[in-house]
């Protein structure tokens, strides 16, 4: 039977190309990481838009930040759906770990000592160029193993020599000065949640949702409320931009503290008037209603009043 | 950091471009720990409000001071609220009756309105016939008083008085200089449109004290204020050829600039007071020419075959802008106020049959503002001194005639919206917002706005 030619080498160019596009194309799903919502500006108290830290298998009803132990806020890892990467432990009961080759073979220095290697019978392995990925050891084990081992022989003399034979034991002693190489320095897979108040139901949210530290947010919801009293002096058309910051502090309850403090000197008649009238506005406008849960970052900040229009 | 930059050996010595990455980077570690240890800022970016300001009747220093203390209050508040950048409180919203100004008032009652601002004062008058006013300015949220004045005046320019007070709190809450205490010439019109009666007029900036400075025998145009004396120029079809005028408002004495051959018109002082520039008429042509009121002698600024008329100084004294037709339609010209080389500044955009004409120079010096005509609509536009920048403030059937308040942010012209009616005078803010018509007892044309009178 004779064969089109060119019909074979049309279905196999069609075959590898829709092969390769089958292998290049089928990349990987588009990873949308979920990311902490950015704060818009219209936004009311009771529809806070925020993710608040807490798990995704959380509940939804749940509102209050995962909160684990009493301290200063901080993001914690999602535990759920991941192994706790915990290395089986090795003690000396188990059995040694193969010698290590020496840390840093010199590449560049020639090996004059390698044609008695060639006459030796046992095959040494040679010193790999790459550090072979150490089996996962403990590391109190590894600390302990670091006291007693040799300082590392120099290539040379180990080429030269058999691999040496496994040192009997030694005796396991208790230096009571090196107790802390016995610390585990690895950070903990697992940190507690914390916050202002206890909460042990995790939230639906994100593990590393910050809404606790979103100043954006309440900082939205001071403007709105201090837009309310701020009457804006109009500058003409040929107004030139001028800000006016002051350094507020509340209280609990969003009453000032003090008298708010001016932070800019006004240079001109018009930002004094400026200065003058964000501060009547801040004044007006107390008492502030604002997220409690983020009062340590409330209570002391500063708003700028900035005569650009919108 | 400069330990670390400094060249100590030739191995470590840094070329100069290392050096700057160095500044520029350390530059950005420092802003960083700037930023890093300053308090968290929360950007507050509104729209431009105007000021609740309560205005409570002045008190009364003597029992028959009752009826000036509430004229008083009604004036200014009237001028706040015109301004477009106070909104005054009715007066029926107040919880404090404010009985003595010199105790600080009860904030809480003023907070509680809503006043951010709040003014009191007192009319007295006094054992030599004289009447005292005096007044404080109060911020309500911080309790302070942002300025108190007192006065002593003939009881019949109380409206004065309250103008002053005006310009005080203008002034100390939006930090530019008020415009209140100054008047207004323009031409009163009367009568039907065929024999329409023209008189020159002379008004308060607000619309009161009306004066009426010729008798509308004859036909007055384009008066204009004296910036330094009493005194206005306008043009007036007297018998013969048209002329420029010189009047005294306070002795009603008049006289004509100059002996000139043919009309004389479009007159304006210059910024000192001490010359007139006006246009003269040469044949078919007119030019500009300037004269000195004490020694009376005249220079001519411009020849040429065109009509070059409208002059105005610029604040300084030191330039002209004018309308000429000399490139075919009238547009706007700036030149040396010594005549030479003139530059044309005015270029329609959206129509190229446009022209642009009646300019005059913001006691500011930023803008000329300018009648522009073209597409049918007659606009009252502004424009920087080179042209940039234009801006229109109004459009119509008929707007003509703009003049800049003192303080150069309100432009007042008049409008005439067509039909069996008449003009009427009207003024916008610079911006193109806060359009108030001037009430004025019948039809009005052609306003010039005086300088401060204080």
């Amino acid at each position: 039977m004779k064969v089109d030619k060119t019909l074979v080498a049309s279905v196999a160019l069609h075959v590898l190309v829709i092969g390769w596009g089958l292998v290049s194309f089928s990349s990987k799903a588009f990873e949308s990481t979920p990311e902490e919502t950015l704060p818009v500006d219209i936004i009311s108290s009771d529809q806070l838009a925020k993710v608040v830290a807490g798990m995704k298998s959380g509940k939804k009803e749940n509102p209050k930040p995962l909160v684990d132990k009493v301290a200063e806020a901080k993001p914690v890892d999602d535990a759920v759906g991941k192994i706790t990467e915990k290395a089986p432990i090795v003690t000396d009961t188990a059995p040694p770990p193969q010698p290590k080759p020496a840390e840093k073979p010199v590449e560049k220095k020639p090996d004059p000592p390698k044609p008695v290697v060639e006459n030796k019978p046992n095959e040494e392995p040679k010193p790999i160029e790459k550090k072979p990925d150490p089996p996962k050891v403990d590391p109190i084990a590894e600390a302990l193993k670091k006291e007693e081992k040799k300082p590392p022989p120099k290539p040379q003399v180990q080429a030269a020599t058999p691999p040496q034979p496994t040192k009997p034991k030694a005796e396991r002693t208790f230096d009571q000065t090196k107790i802390a190489a016995l610390l585990d320095k690895r950070d903990p897979s697992r940190n507690a949640a914390a916050g202002d108040t206890l909460n042990s139901n995790a939230a639906l949210g994100l593990v590393n949702g910050k809404a606790a530290d979103n100043s954006a947010t309440w900082g939205a919801l001071f403007k709105e409320q201090v837009l309310r009293c701020w009457k804006k002096p109009y500058g003409g058309i040929e107004a030139q931009r001028v800000e006016a910051e002051f350094s507020i502090k509340l209280k609990k309850d969003g009453t000032l503290e003090a008298m708010p403090a001016a932070q800019t000197t006004p240079a001109s008649p018009f930002q004094r008037v400026f200065q003058e009238s964000g501060l009547r506005a801040i004044i007006e406008c107390a008492p502030y209603r604002l997220p409690p849960a983020f009062f340590e970052e409330w209570k002391y900040f500063n708003p700028v009043f900035d005569s650009r229009d919108l | 950091m400069s330990e670390q930059h400094r060249p100590t050996n030739a191995p470590f010595r840094m070329g100069r471009r290392q050096l700057l990455s160095g500044l520029a980077s350390s530059g950005l570690i420092l802003s960083g720990v700037h930023h890093a240890f300053g308090q968290v800022r929360v950007p507050v970016v509104g729209e431009a409000a105007p000021l609740p300001i309560a205005i409570p009747n002045f008190v009364a220093g003597t029992p028959s001071d009752g009826e000036v203390g509430l004229g008083v209050a009604q004036v200014i508040t009237n001028n706040l609220k015109r301004s477009g950048l106070f909104a005054p409180i009715d007066q029926a919203a107040f919880i404090e009756k404010i009985a003595n100004i010199d105790a600080a008032p009860q904030f809480q009652n003023w907070k509680t309105i809503n006043a951010q601002a709040l003014v009191t004062g007192r009319m007295t008058r006094q054992g030599d016939g004289r009447l005292k006013a005096e007044f404080r300015l109060w911020d309500v949220n911080t309790g302070q008083q942002l300025t108190g004045q007192q006065y002593f005046t003939s009881p019949e320019y109380w409206r004065r008085i309250a103008h002053i007070i005006s310009d005080q709190i203008y002034e100390r809450l939006t930090g530019e200089k008020g415009y209140f205490d100054s008047r207004v010439v323009f031409v009163d019109e009367t009568g039907p449109k065929e024999r329409r009666v023209k008189r020159l007029a002379l008004m308060d900036q607000d619309g009161a004290n009306v004066r009426y400075l010729t008798r509308g025998t004859d036909l007055v145009l384009t008066p204009r204020f004296s910036p330094s004396t009493q005194e206005i120029t306008y043009m007036e079809f007297g018998q013969g050829d048209p002329r420029v005028y010189l009047r005294n408002i306070e002795t009603g004495q008049s006289e004509i600039v100059g002996n000139f051959p043919g009309m004389s018109f479009a007159p304006r002082f210059s910024p000192d007071g001490q010359r007139v520039i006006m246009s003269l008429q040469q044949g078919g042509n007119s030019n500009l020419f300037v004269m000195d009121l004490r020694s009376k002698s005249t220079t001519r600024l411009t020849d040429t075959p065109a009509i070059d008329t409208s002059p105005s100084y610029s604040p300084d004294g030191a330039r002209i802008c004018f309308e000429s037709d000399r490139g075919g339609r009238p547009q706007i010209y700036v030149m040396p106020a010594t005549g030479g080389p003139a530059q044309r500044i005015s270029f329609s955009k959206d129509d190229s049959n446009g022209s642009y004409s009646t300019p005059v120079w913001s006691p500011r010096g930023d803008y000329i503002a300018f009648t522009k005509q073209g597409s049918g609509q007659f606009s009252i536009g502004i424009m920087k001194p080179d042209g940039s920048g234009e801006r229109i403030l109004t459009s119509g059937f008929h707007n003509e005639g703009p003049t800049f308040a003192p303080n150069g942010r309100v432009v007042m012209f008049f409008r005439d919206p067509g039909g069996n009616g008449g003009p009427s005078l009207f003024t916008v803010d610079i911006s193109g917002r806060n359009e108030q018509r001037v009430p004025t007892p019948g039809f009005a044309s052609d306003p010039a706005w005086s300088p401060l009178l204080s």
